[in-house]
């Protein structure tokens, strides 16, 4: 074997090389792990959003989008009478109908933007028990809250949401009550508002989703009282599963995400293979004559490797100080929520197997054309 | 005369050929060589005549064509690539022309490489590079990286790490091409000495008929063939 330290040296011989090598390396491994913490950061918020107790009753045929699901308000008023195992909270049950509406707001600012409004009842406390007021109290008539990440929705800043300013859906002046908070959700990112003033604002007749939470009850009661009920037109689904087929709906937008990175990365490496080749080729003669004093191939390649490995390993360590700094806690926002970016062991894991994969596909076809010519041509040379 | 056993290589009807494209170039044909034991074999030769091609072969860097070459008792044309440079390392050191020092490891560093490939520890290592070192005169230049020194210098680091590993043959392929006379003649001395204090075997090739005189022989290669001329 050949020493380390001739690797470790070899590394220093040119400098611009090295810079440029571990530039790149690191910009890949950055990107990388943005695209791991995004991918994270979605399946997290997505995971979180759907309490396991709750069930989701949408109009039959519009599973796939509550936005379109149309369930008549009586069979809010039905599924809290009939249903057994229905969380109770201090004598009301949690039984919440809900309108799902995308609306253009226009904020204090003139600026109109597109945004998640839901309208609730008080209720809806008793349901999605993530929710808690920060700020200010729950919207009645008349007035909105937001939750704490809708400023990044709505393209304001964070001071441009506080209670007592008023925004406009479809003209409508509501004044902003409060804010809310919901941890590690995409409610975060939505605007609530009196489930009356809505439907009036959106003009329907009826609710998107009427939302129970069960406490001692099953899933199966809730599917069985859907069957008897056949009036009604209603199924049930899983909060949780609602949220996991959102998750699959981004399905797209994360196998987007990855083919960039490995796009760019493979760019990268293209252009990784040029340098290595000049850095190497410039030593086919001492390559030989390490040969000539008795190392094996197979030794002065694995010293090849380490020196590749080396820069890799060294730029993605940059490329992980600099997405910690740059990445950690970024928000995302894609239609139906903000995205939080989350860096964990994860993305650090997915940062160093870039590395190594970096350093050893960098090094391999230049190694291989520089050990190539026969030892007596490269003494010669 | 000399016995079977005092011949440390002997060639037999060595022939080496290249394809260079369509035709064939030949720059070894038939040749039949003995190197005795402690020997100083001067090769010299116009350009082109086949004198690399030879010491190539000699020491296991390059391949025969057709023939056998014999050292030490052990025929080793045919030996696969991996196990010849195992058999280069224990039996053979080379001195090229422009030494070929790696340029990123001290003097000490570049000595020491051939005995990397031998189980032994860093103390033994270390007493057989600075050994190696004195004897070739630079004591006093172990820490020195190959640009601080000087051609002459270089090339004595180039043959403390062609001996170092005590092997019994020392190719040298125009050792004082790119030195100045002095320097030369220091090395062409250090090369008798080698073989007279040693006991190595040398075989140089050379342009320079100054430095074939220090030699014991001189052998004269003519478009890939031999034509003895004792000295
Ligand atoms: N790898 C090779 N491929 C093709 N031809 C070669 C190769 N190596 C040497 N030759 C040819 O063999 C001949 C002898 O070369 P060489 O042994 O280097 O001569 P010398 O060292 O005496 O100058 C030259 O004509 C050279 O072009
Ligand atoms: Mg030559």
């Amino acid at each position: 074997m050949l020493p380390f330290g001739y690797a470790v040296r070899n590394l220093y011989r040119n400098k611009t090389r090295l810079a440029q090598t571990l530039a790149g390396s690191a910009l890949v491994v950055l990107l990388v792990m943005g695209a791991q913490a995004l991918n994270a950061g979605m399946r997290r918020t997505l995971n979180a959003s759907g309490s396991p107790d709750n069930v989701m009753l949408l109009g039959a045929g519009s599973e796939e989008s509550v936005q379109r699901s149309e369930v008549s308000e009586q069979a809010a008023g039905i599924a809290e009478a009939s249903l057994a195992g229905v969380a109770t909270v201090m004598d009301t049950r949690a039984v919440s109908p809900e309108i799902f509406h995308m609306a253009y707001l226009e904020m204090p600012d003139g600026s109109i933007s597109r945004g998640m409004v839901r309208g609730v009842t008080h209720r809806a406390l008793l349901t999605h028990r993530r929710v808690s007021i920060q700020e200010g109290i729950f919207p009645g008539p008349g007035q909105m809250m937001v939750g704490r990440l809708a400023w990044k929705r709505l393209g304001v800043t964070p001071d441009a949401l506080e209670p007592g300013t008023t925004i406009l859906l479809d003209e409508i002046p509501f004044t902003l009550s409060g804010i809310f908070a919901a941890p590690g959700t995409v409610m975060e990112s939505e605007v609530w508002m009196d489930l009356n003033d809505l439907r009036t604002a959106a003009q329907r007749e009826t609710v998107s989703s009427v939302v129970v939470r069960l406490e001692s009850g099953e899933r199966e009661d809730v599917e069985i009282f859907a069957r008897q009920r056949l009036d009604l037109e209603l199924s049930p689904i899983g909060e949780k599963e609602y949220y996991e087929r959102l998750a699959a709906f981004y399905a797209p937008v994360r196998s987007m995400t990855w083919i960039t990175a490995v796009l760019i990365a493979t760019a990268a490496i293209f252009a990784g293979f040029n340098t290595l080749y000049a850095a190497f080729a410039s030593r086919v003669r001492e390559i030989a004559t390490l040969q000539a004093i008795g190392f094996r191939r197979s030794a002065v390649l694995v010293s090849l490797i380490q020196e590749s490995m080396m820069t890799s390993l060294l730029g993605a360590l940059l490329g992980s100080v600099l997405a910690s700094i740059l990445l950690t806690d970024r928000l995302i926002h894609l239609s139906t929520g903000t995205f939080r970016l989350t860096v964990g062991p994860e993305t650090l894991f997915a940062g160093i197997i870039t590395g190594v994969i970096l350093g050893i596909v960098g090094a391999l076809p230049p190694a291989f054309r520089c050990l190539k010519p026969s030892l007596p041509q490269a003494l010669r040379d | 005369m000399s016995t079977s056993n005092d011949i440390l290589v002997r060639c037999r009807g060595v022939t080496k050929q290249y394809k260079k494209g369509e035709t064939l170039v030949t720059p070894l044909e038939s040749l039949d060589l003995d190197v005795p034991r402690g020997d100083f074999l001067a090769m010299m030769g116009p350009s082109g005549s086949g004198k690399t091609t030879l010491l190539n072969l000699l020491s296991g860097i390059d391949q025969p064509t057709s023939g056998t070459i014999e050292f030490d008792g052990m025929e080793i044309q045919d030996l696969p690539r991996r196990k010849l440079a195992g058999w280069r390392a224990r039996h053979v050191g080379y001195i090229f022309q422009l030494y070929h020092l790696v340029p990123v490891l001290t003097a000490f560093e570049n000595v020491e490489l051939p005995l990397l490939l031998d189980d032994m520890s860093r103390r033994d290592r270390r007493e057989r590079v600075e050994a190696a070192l004195s004897l070739v005169g630079l004591a006093d230049r172990v820490h020195h990286y190959p640009r601080e020194l000087s051609g002459g210098q270089e090339q004595r680091v180039a043959i403390a790490r062609a001996l170092v590993a005590d092997p019994a043959l020392l190719v040298a392929d125009e050792p004082t091409g790119d030195l100045d006379r002095e320097a030369a003649d220091a090395i062409l001395g250090l090369l008798q000495t080698l073989v007279r204090e040693q006991h190595k075997t040398v075989v140089m090739v050379t342009h320079d008929p100054r430095a074939a005189d220090a030699a014991m022989r001189i052998l004269h290669l003519e478009k890939g063939r031999l034509q003895e001329a004792a000295v």
